[in-house]
């Protein structure tokens, strides 16, 4: 098995399945593609931008999804794990990391980038999350609070980030551009206009 | 259990790899297996799977990208439920339904708690570096099946209290760390502080 590489031992487990009537090749395929491209509600960076973008402009999905993230996250993709949202302030950042293996928003934001599942990353981020930060280009103040999350048990995360200023005329839909995947995560800032 | 994969904290590591614009998967086989433990998750634990990449030999742990070890994981459920060499099909297991706990629990937020050092070589989703730390209980996370049960069993028993539970850093790593750490704990992973 040793001499394998991971492309045959696959080749190998996707045929073992195959013939005892457990896999359909052609599944997998169209489950490949269709993550691949995944837009509108399937989860992705850019539903969980809708989300954070509502959160902007609407002040009862605001509440609502602060004190009910469950529910009001299921307005737009029905969650199967329990969910919260962190929310940024200027006084307070909160940065995601599961340390002991991958646990992501996925059911909202798809699958986590390859950093997030890094030994780096994971290892790193609970005991120097400023120099960390620093690798990403952020820098939090001093005077801010940094909180991280390590996400040991089945709820997942999403931070709500602070909406830049400058925007105050835009829709929806234009702050929805600004949202990048590592403010969601607090690895980063939304874009500023 | 005390593996390679309980990272957090550990001093040793490099820069975190970030690449721009990476793709979902990096090789054609990551999708595969992204998509086939599907198959093998359908009739287990989300623990057992997990469970299952903690039992990779460490230095195996430490050489492997993230797809190879869910494959390494794959092919161990794939054969421990008999999917390689026969054509019967296990029983399905459930996913837990994500309700909102409605009962009262033995911690209250605010409360000092202590994490509970009961370390076995089953599955545990309490870090090494939690461990008799005291924290403080910010409030109630969720209820679900106990991880440890449900990677022994490959099945979800009854749900038990999920607490938020917030260190200091300052206590956990060094001094001079000003961040807090906040993990969602077990209830039977917390007992109350021991006396000063």
């Amino acid at each position: 098995m040793a001499d394998l590489t991971p492309a045959q031992r696959v080749e190998r487990l996707e045929r073992h399945l195959h013939e005892h009537g457990h896999l359909d090749s052609d599944d997998v395929d169209a489950a490949v593609a269709a993550v691949e491209s995944a837009s509108g509600d399937a989860p992705s960076t850019a539903l969980g931008a809708r989300v954070v973008a509502r959160a902007w402009v609407d002040a009862d999905f605001r509440a609502r999804l602060l004190a009910d993230p469950m529910n009001a996250v299921a307005e737009y993709q029905p969650q199967g794990v329990p969910i919260a949202v962190l929310e940024d302030t200027p006084s307070v950042h909160h940065v995601i990391v599961c340390t002991l293996c991958s646990c992501y928003p996925g059911g909202l934001l798809g699958n986590p980038p390859a950093w997030y599942k890094s030994f780096e990353y994971r290892s790193r981020v609970v005991r120097e999350p400023r120099a960390v930060l620093a690798e990403f280009g952020m820098e939090v103040e001093p005077d801010v609070e940094l909180r991280v999350h390590d996400s040991t048990a089945e709820q997942r995360y999403l931070v709500l980030p602070v909406r830049p200023p400058g925007t105050e005329s835009w829709s929806q839909e234009q702050l929805a551009t600004l949202v990048t995947r590592n403010s969601m995560i607090g690895t980063g800032r939304p874009r500023t206009p | 259990m005390d593996g390679a994969h309980d990272l957090g904290g550990m001093h040793g590591f490099g820069p975190v790899p970030i690449e721009a614009d990476e793709p979902l998967f990096h090789e054609p086989w990551e999708g595969r297996v992204w998509r086939m433990l599907g198959n093998v998750m359908a009739h287990t634990t989300v623990d057992r799977f997990r469970y299952t990449i903690e039992q990779m030999p460490p230095d195996e742990y430490l050489a492997s990208s993230y797809y190879e070890r869910w494959l390494w994981a794959l092919e161990h459920l794939a054969a421990e439920q008999g999917l390689l060499d026969s054509d019967a099909r296990p029983p399905t297991v459930a996913w837990p339904s994500p309700t909102t706990p409605t009962w009262a629990g033995r911690f209250r937020a605010g409360d000092q708690v202590r994490v509970r050092n009961a370390v076995t070589d089953g599955h545990t989703r309490v870090p090494r570096y939690l461990r008799l730390h005291v924290g403080r209980v910010e409030r109630v996370a969720c209820a679900w099946p106990n991880p440890g049960e449900s990677a022994a069993t490959g099945s979800y028993g009854e749900p038990e209290l999920v607490y938020t539970v917030a260190f200091a850093a300052t206590d956990l790593f060094d001094a001079a760390a000003d961040h807090t750490l906040t993990a969602d704990l077990a209830e039977s992973d917390l007992e109350e502080p021991w006396p000063t």
